[in-house]
């Protein structure tokens, strides 16, 4: 760091007087703005949104996503599935070298595996997504079988995910997780030139990509915490996409006529969930008055200032498993209010809305369903946790009131990432429900191979889920990005995974 | 005086160990790592989390942890971060320089300005300049220093585009956070040497100094200013850890890779071996800068050493 080896105060505060005046970037490097750094490159050590934004240019796995989260060839040209979906096949791409000339084969597919599996998975959490995998068989040099223990019907999909990007044998064995961690190699378009932990990380082009050249010449990645400060950064030319905007903050990168807010679908969906097991929403009478109290759309646009759409069930409509079908429980105070006379409902019944007190959204979406909850005669309560509390007590251990905040997603876009994890009895997200229907259906749909069949049964989860009304529904965010107006060929990923390669800068 | 320092030295570091026990103790009742290293891991289950503990090092005994933290500091291996595994000695290693320049840099600018201020505001007393001298200083008082920054960032960054808003690229990336923390600084040290100066003016040797026809520039600069260096050294000794702390947040605001920095990031994600370091080595610094004062002191004035 250079700043170190200055000569005095006096010499700082001249160089200042005469410093130039930080410009516009240079041509052909384009500079993001990433909240976090995972401090270790190796992609089974995290599970961080900035490592995909920033390791899934440098690492492919068998099979990718394209920003339509639609499965593509990656590493694998083809592959098919055999054995009842019990065995993957997969057809290697030939002739594809890592940034330090290892080869890949077969081999780092096995070694990426066994690695991910191991001891050395088993520190990083990535691990646990992978458990299905039983071994991996070599075939010839380049195709491979990935066996499963059991069914696994999103497994191909999980294989685009950070887990399971191909790592090189050699440059891993002789580097260790640390030292790979620090200098990571992949066969991914872009290569890492320069890495200091916590302020940025710079990639190049890597010159042989299997998948066509960047037209970049640099990607800087600057570590900024704090959103407003990476927004000030992109109001001053100094970084071309803020990743962090705060909703408060939109409005100063529309009034700023070199940048723009580009946004999409999000992969996180948050509702409201129900203590199905004690107080008044144990009825499921007040339940669905509840869902019916509640305007989705008033809150959409007056607290998410519209960017965020309502949802009908725990997912996303990019998720596998929405139904485009299923309508949504209109606004009907008066209708709810019936309901609740229905339930009998002593006067004044308290509910409570419990959520995670760094969630500043969520915040204010908890004042509004209060609003809604006090116009329908009940007696709600907002109480915010302290958030490691909230995730690792209150929710596993059933101890919420009668309503509790949740947001979820995730990666894989498949409900059963969801649905399995929420209302399977038993689960650690699951504290309350206990429906052995629910459970058969939720357990059934694992093991269809078929896709449309499979997604027809998911679909009819989040049906059995909203009749139950086991969660009042509220909202989808979009992920949205600053970006300055100098960037071009940029559609905003659904899964913060930039893929840069078809991306320049003026 | 021997008895004196030794005393001294060991009350230092038994206030240390306090510290790094509080800080120990107390960063484990403020969550689980693993769960926050597992966030977005979709299915992660208890025996998932488990691994990691274990992994971590989090399933042994507190005592055992705590010994194993103490011992590490002892021979300058301060363990691995639990966000990545990196040695937590290098990452202090690269932000204290840019912490302690930066606090460095802010108490210099602060004490160039509040020096002549406050010279000024005493020979003036009750005078227009003092009267504007107190009112700036109340401003600057009432400022937090966060918002103060935010505005500066507003002005030359945002709108001006003079300065970099965030960073250390460069000289430039000093500016603001240094004025930031200068006229913080600025406004209680300002009232400081006006009140020292006040009462060293009325001394019998100004009038003396004075009457002897020397330069007004000569009696406050040589004979005044010296005599009241002493008190003016012990509050800035004393007030470094209050520096460090403000330090710390404008740092995260101007995104400064420093202690501060690190120290929220590991709050942030209960990274105890990183925590424990920053405080540790924080705390030393400061506890250190005030045993310094104190022996200073005792030499200067041989009635504290027999206290």
């Amino acid at each position: 760091m250079r700043l170190r080896h200055l000569a005095s105060a006096t010499a700082v505060f001249a160089a200042v007087a005469i410093a130039p005046v930080p410009q516009a970037q240079a041509a052909g490097t384009l500079t993001i703005a990433q909240a976090q750094d995972p401090n270790n490159w190796d992609p089974i050590a995290t599970f961080l949104l900035s490592w995909g934004a920033v390791g899934s240019n440098i690492f492919d796995g068998l099979v990718s996503r394209d920003e339509q989260l639609n499965l593509k060839p990656g590493l694998a040209t083809s592959w098919e599935v055999l054995d009842q979906g019990m065995r993957l096949r997969f057809k290697l791409r030939e002739g594809v070298t890592f940034h330090n000339g290892e080869p890949f084969n077969a081999e780092a597919v096995k070694f990426t595996m066994e690695r991910l599996l191991g001891p050395e998975g088993a520190k990083g959490p990535q691990q646990s997504n992978y458990t299905s995998i039983g071994s991996v068989e070599i075939i010839d040099p380049y195709s491979v079988d990935i066996v499963l223990k059991r069914p696994d019907p999103v497994m191909i999909t999980k294989l685009a995910g950070y887990g399971a990007m191909i790592v090189p044998p050699k440059y891993v064995t002789e580097k260790g997780s640390q030292g790979f961690g620090a200098a990571p190699i992949g066969t991914g378009p872009f290569k890492v030139t320069g890495y200091e932990n916590k302020v940025h990380l710079t990639l190049e082009p890597s010159g042989n990509y299997w998948g066509g050249t960047p037209k970049l010449d640099k990607v800087i990645f600057k570590f900024i915490v704090e959103p407003a400060t990476q927004v000030a950064e992109l109001q001053s030319g100094r970084v071309d996409i803020a990743s962090q905007v705060p909703i408060g903050m939109i409005g100063a990168i529309t009034a700023t006529p070199s940048l723009q807010l580009l946004s999409t679908t999000g992969p996180t969906v948050t509702v409201a969930r129900f203590n199905t097991a004690n107080g008044a929403t144990k009825d499921e009478r007040v339940r669905k008055a509840i869902v019916m109290a509640v305007d989705r759309e008033a809150i959409v646009k007056q607290i998410l200032q519209g960017h965020a759409k309502p949802v009908t069930s725990f997912q996303s409509t990019l998720s596998f498993g929405f139904d485009p079908a299923q309508k949504p429980v209109p606004f009907d105070p008066a209708g709810a209010k019936k309901l609740i006379a229905e339930a009998k409902l002593p006067p004044g019944t308290t509910v409570s809305i419990d959520f995670a007190s760094n969630n500043v959204i969520f915040r204010e979406v908890a004042q509004a369903v209060a609003g809604y909850l006090t116009a329908v005669g009940l007696k709600p309560q907002a109480r915010p946790f302290e958030m490691n509390l909230f995730t690792n007590d209150i929710i596993p251990n059933g101890k919420t009131g009668e309503m509790f905040a949740m947001g979820w997603g995730g990666w894989t876009f498949d409900y059963d990432n969801t649905a399995y994890l929420m209302y399977h009895s038993g689960e650690r997200w699951n504290p309350y429900d206990k429906d052995p229907a629910l459970d058969k259906m939720l357990e059934d749909q694992r093991t269809i191979a078929d896709r449309g069949a499979r997604e027809k049964a998911l679909q009819k989860i989040a049906n059995y889920v909203a009749d139950h009304a086991l969660e009042l529904p509220l909202f989808n965010l979009d992920t949205y990005y600053g970006v300055s107006k100098r960037v071009k060929g940029l559609v905003v990923p659904p899964d913060n995974r930039f893929r840069l390669i078809g991306v320049s800068v003026d | 005086m021997g008895r004196f320092l030794l005393g001294r030295l060991a009350l230092a570091i038994f206030v240390v160990l306090v510290v790094t026990l509080l800080v120990a103790w107390a960063v484990r009742l403020s969550g689980d790592p693993a769960v926050m290293l597992a966030e977005g891991a979709g299915a992660i289950t208890a025996k998932d989390l488990e691994n990691i503990r274990k992994a971590l090092g989090l399933d042994r005994p507190f005592g055992v942890q705590y010994a194993s933290f103490l011992g590490g500091m002892l021979t300058g291996d301060m363990g691995n971060s639990f966000m990545g595994g990196r040695p937590v000695a290098g990452m202090v290693r690269q932000a204290l320089p840019l912490t302690l320049m930066l606090a460095g840099l802010s108490l210099a600018a602060s004490l160039l300005v509040s020096i002549p201020l406050g010279i000024r505001a005493a020979v003036n007393r009750g005078g227009a300049a003092d009267q504007a001298i107190r009112i700036l200083s109340l401003f600057g008082l009432s400022f937090p220093n966060f918002w103060l920054a935010i505005m500066l960032v507003l002005v030359f960054s945002i709108t001006l585009g003079w300065l970099p808003p965030a960073g250390a690229d460069g000289p430039s990336s000093l500016v603001m956070p240094v004025l930031t923390m200068a006229t913080i600084l600025s406004a209680t040290n300002v009232r400081l040497v006006r009140s020292a100066m006040l009462e060293t003016l009325s001394a019998q040797y100004i009038t003396v100094a004075r009457s002897k026809g020397l330069a007004e520039t000569v009696v406050l600069y040589k004979h005044a200013l010296r005599n009241c260096a002493i008190p003016l050294i012990t509050y800035i000794g004393l007030q470094f850890g209050g520096l460090i702390g403000g330090v710390v947040v404008i740092e995260r605001v101007f995104n400064w890779p420093g202690m501060g920095s690190l120290a929220f990031d590991a709050v942030a994600s209960r990274d105890y071996p990183v925590l424990q370091a920053v405080v540790t080595v924080l705390a030393a610094m400061i506890v250190l800068v005030n045993l310094i004062v104190d022996v200073l002191y005792g030499f200067v004035d041989p009635r504290v050493r027999t206290e």
